[in-house]
């Protein structure tokens, strides 16, 4: 039997990855979206979670940077 | 990469969707601002501008082509002045000069970049613009020759509102007493119908039998002074200095006006004449209880009108002269003597606040204060180490007798009692438990004094509130405050308006940098990607080892072996601050240098420190905290900062400060000092480090970003491989909580009364403990974002 899986290769840096993987592991959207963990910098996931990642990648991204406008 | 590239346009589109509700949000939070401020200081200290005119574009500019009209010779003119109070100057005007002292003089620098620098107008600003002697008729006329445009209304009315009942009532100390002065019955008839006024207010009469008149006053005469006599010592100690450059800038005027409309200058001349004027004045006055003094000056400012402190010393002839001078080979530099010039401008003391750079000579700022007033002089500063330093600045700028002037600290043997000048601690002064009998007696006499000048190094320590109880137990005609750093993380820094003063100059980073008063600085920010393994521990804990793990990163520390190795072949001098003590230690073993922290014993810090000052093998140092303010290393030209106090802007600023002492010699380089701050990427440490740069910034200093170390390959590092990062990640887990932590401090903060004796280090002395790092104001703002800076994400 043969299992087909629509995914889309993501290539980032080493840590991003792990970011990735750290919300894999937690389910933090919902479920497992990782296929293969396949280098330091390559993974393969399934191709519907792409958009709910990159929003969540965004709200990483806000947390991070300090908001000019303030004041 | 490629994954986060295409959330940019998504992005876009929802903060477009969110446009409209931000806009009512800011407004909200506004208002809910000024309410929180109002209860707080003073309803006129949070009054600002109106910021609701203007037409807003979707990129959050405002369009204000309605309000303001563009005049004919809009060119030759420097000035924008947005109806919300700020104030754009172009730094390339051939008025700049005359502009930007105006400038300074009634409002706030915001930011001063290169070419255009941003001022706003509030209202502390404005009361320090009169308290210098500037006419509310003058400040708009001004304005009005100097904007492009027609200033708008609603600006004019504000510096009206602010300006004109400001100035009329005066504090002054007679005879140890304080006394409410001014010359309109009429007002100080309005603030003694305040019942908080009145509550402060010193009657005799009761005990002398006359009848409860409530309100007798006091009448005097103010003594008009001529207003010549006002061209004062400091002066006359740099004539010499002063003639050669005068000429040139002379010339320089002539040069500049034909390309400028005369008026401009015909005006200039005329406020800096009007300054001078005095008249007969009858004065009314009535006494104060000096242990109410504070909230009477707070009062005062909510009544709207503030208290000004002046200091006639000329006239006053209850205190002794001191014999004190300027050696006559002090030479001031230009701007030092502009702010001095500000504080003694009409031939009295004001008490105020002088701003200028770490390392651009503040001392001698307030050595010279203290040679203009002669008369007995008291200084606090924040450690044992900086006594010592004003101690020997006194005696290399002044004449003075050595035996006239006394340290007042828990080693310092002096024996301050009649000495002329007294130089102690804040927390020496403000101590308030047991003292030995020595000291007892010492105090006694202190508070018994009616002292001249009190001088306040670091003056942005005084609103914590152990420190304020300085100002109240030593009385002194007239306050100089002196800092770097006018920011404090927490809202108090407006304090200062009440209990020292007006700000009364405050200083271009980027002009003494230019006119090498101070090094030429390369900031940099130096990214170093997280270890795949760090950053997998680092999102899992959430406690505070999360801290150790960012500071920990190997890659961090293989930047700074490198950056420490780079700067030791080229001679430099290399300071390396972790605010973790943990992160200090295995930075510094690794690395096999000498490290400075607070338990480190005294003698071995001055004996590391002297070997860092003379010795040529010892090239780099790594210090924690403590060494933030007040260690003066004059030789140390590179700064590594590897973790900080979250985002605390002041303490960047101080650090940096520890390196900007002018350097002699390399005028060859552009640059001729260095500080890099390493950033852990992806983590918290991001968010701090833009914060922390702010203030920076804003004096003008861009920060470069160096996403990778040039060579950084073929340089032999320590952790390069997979299985020392993970030796060392097995430590950093190992490490506990606690480790996390910075480096905690034993002092003032701690609040046990039964405590006698402590155990003292650097920070608490310097009043470090209370500046906790918090952050205000997070959450709905982030809506607001610019749609361009949303593009980072790409």
């Amino acid at each position: 039997m043969v299992n087909v899986l629509k995914g889309v290769l993501v290539e980032c840096d080493p840590a991003m990855k792990q970011f990735l993987l750290h919300l894999d592991e937690k389910n933090a959207l919902g479920r497992k979206f990782v296929m293969q963990d396949l280098d330091d910098t390559h993974l393969f996931i399934s191709a519907d979670i792409v958009d709910l990642l990159q929003e969540k990648i965004d709200d990483l991204f806000d947390q991070l940077t300090f908001p000019v406008q303030q004041k | 990469m490629g994954k986060r590239d295409k959330s940019g346009k998504e992005s876009g589109k929802r903060s477009k969707k969110r446009k409209h509700q931000s806009d009512s949000e800011d407004d909200y939070e506004d208002s809910r601002d000024s309410e929180l401020g109002g209860t707080e200081v003073a309803a006129i200290a949070t009054r600002q501008t109106d910021e609701s005119t203007g037409d807003t574009d979707e990129y959050g500019a405002k369009d204000y082509r309605k309000i303001m009209e563009l005049k004919s010779d809009h060119a030759s003119r420097p000035l924008w002045v947005a109806p919300n109070g700020h104030i754009f100057l172009e730094a390339f005007s051939p008025v700049y000069k005359h502009a930007h002292d105006f400038l300074i003089a009634i409002s706030e620098p915001v930011c001063r970049p290169e070419h255009i620098h941003e001022y706003k107008l509030t209202a502390y600003s404005l009361y320090a613009a009169v308290s210098v002697g500037l006419q509310t008729d003058d400040i708009i006329e001004y304005l009005k020759r100097l904007s492009k445009t027609t200033v708008p209304s609603g600006i004019e009315e504000f510096i009206k509102l602010c300006t004109v009942s400001y100035g009329k009532v005066k504090l002054v100390l007679k005879h140890n007493r304080y006394y409410v002065e001014s010359s309109f019955p009429d007002v100080l008839q309005t603030l003694l119908k305040d019942s908080v006024i009145q509550d402060c207010r010193l009657r005799h009469s009761i005990e002398e039998g006359v009848e409860g008149v409530e309100d007798e006053l006091i009448v005097g005469q103010l003594s008009g002074k001529s207003a010549f006599q006002v061209k004062k010592p400091p002066q006359a100690g740099q004539n010499g200095a002063n003639s050669a450059p005068a000429p040139g800038e002379d010339g320089d005027k002539e040069k500049e006006e034909s390309a400028v409309p005369e008026d401009i200058f015909d005006f200039y001349e005329k406020i800096d004449r009007e300054e001078e004027e005095a008249e007969e004045q009858k004065i009314l006055s009535f006494e104060v209880n000096p242990d109410k003094l504070e909230n009477l000056q707070k009062r005062c400012i909510e009544m709207e009108y503030p208290l000004l402190a002046e200091y006639d010393f000329r006239n006053d002839t209850r205190n002794p002269d001191i014999p004190i001078d300027l050696k006559p080979n002090t030479i001031l530099r230009p701007y030092q003597e502009k702010s001095l010039r500000k504080m003694f401008g009409n031939g009295r003391a004001r008490s105020g606040v002088i701003v200028l750079p770490c390392g651009a000579g503040k001392t001698l700022v307030g050595v010279t204060a203290a040679c203009t007033i002669r008369k007995r002089c008291i200084v606090l500063c924040t450690s044992a180490v900086s006594v010592e330093q004003w101690k020997s600045q006194f005696k290399l700028w002044a004449n003075i007798d050595d035996s006239t002037i006394c340290r007042f600290t828990a080693d310092a043997k002096d024996k301050p009692i009649g000495c002329n000048v007294a130089i102690s601690t804040y927390s020496m002064i403000a101590h308030t438990t047991k003292r030995s009998y020595e000291s007892e007696k010492v105090m006694e006499w202190l508070q018994s004094q009616e002292w001249g000048l009190m001088l306040l190094d670091e003056v942005h320590t005084i609103p914590a509130k152990q420190f304020r109880r300085v100002l109240m137990v030593i009385q002194s005609h007239c306050k100089l405050g002196l800092t770097a750093t006018l920011v404090r993380e927490d809202d108090k820094i407006a304090d200062l308006n009440f209990l020292i003063g007006p700000k009364l100059y405050e200083a271009n980073w980027m002009e003494l940098q230019n006119n090498n008063f101070i090094a030429r600085v390369q900031c940099a920010e130096v990214w170093c990607p997280m270890t795949p393994e760090f950053y997998r521990e680092y999102l899992a804990i959430q406690t505070k080892k999360r801290t150790l793990l960012y500071t920990m990163n190997p890659n961090k520390f293989r930047a700074c072996q490198f950056l420490v190795r780079f700067h030791e072949r080229r001679n430099d001098k290399v300071i390396v601050f972790s605010d973790n003590v943990f992160a200090l230690k295995e930075y510094a073993k690794r690395m096999g240098k000498p490290f400075i922290y607070g338990p480190t014993s005294q003698g071995e810090r001055m004996h590391v420190l002297q070997n860092f000052q003379h010795n040529p093998k010892v090239n780099t140092i790594f210090i924690s905290k403590v060494g933030d303010t007040s260690f003066d290393l004059p030789e140390a030209n590179v700064l590594i900062q590897v973790s900080s106090h979250g985002g605390s802007r002041r303490q960047e600023a101080q650090r940096l400060g520890r390196i900007l002492r002018a350097k002699k010699g390399s005028v060859a380089e552009e640059y001729n000092a260095f500080f890099y701050t390493l950033v852990s990427q992806d983590t918290m440490e991001m968010t701090y480090s833009q914060k922390r740069q702010s203030f920076l910034i804003n004096q003008g200093y861009s920060f470069k970003v160096i996403t990778k170390l040039a060579g950084m390959d073929e340089e032999d590092l320590a952790f390069s491989n997979k299985k020392d990062q993970r030796e060392l990640l097995q430590r950093v887990l190992a490490a506990s909580d606690a480790d996390a932590d910075e480096e905690v401090v034993p002092g003032e903060s701690k609040g046990s009364g039964q405590v006698t004796r402590k155990v003292g280090s650097m920070a608490s002395m310097s009043g470090a403990d209370d500046t906790i790092y918090m952050e205000y104001k997070t959450g709905p703002r982030r809506t607001h974002t610019h749609p361009l800076f949303k593009k980072f994400r790409t």
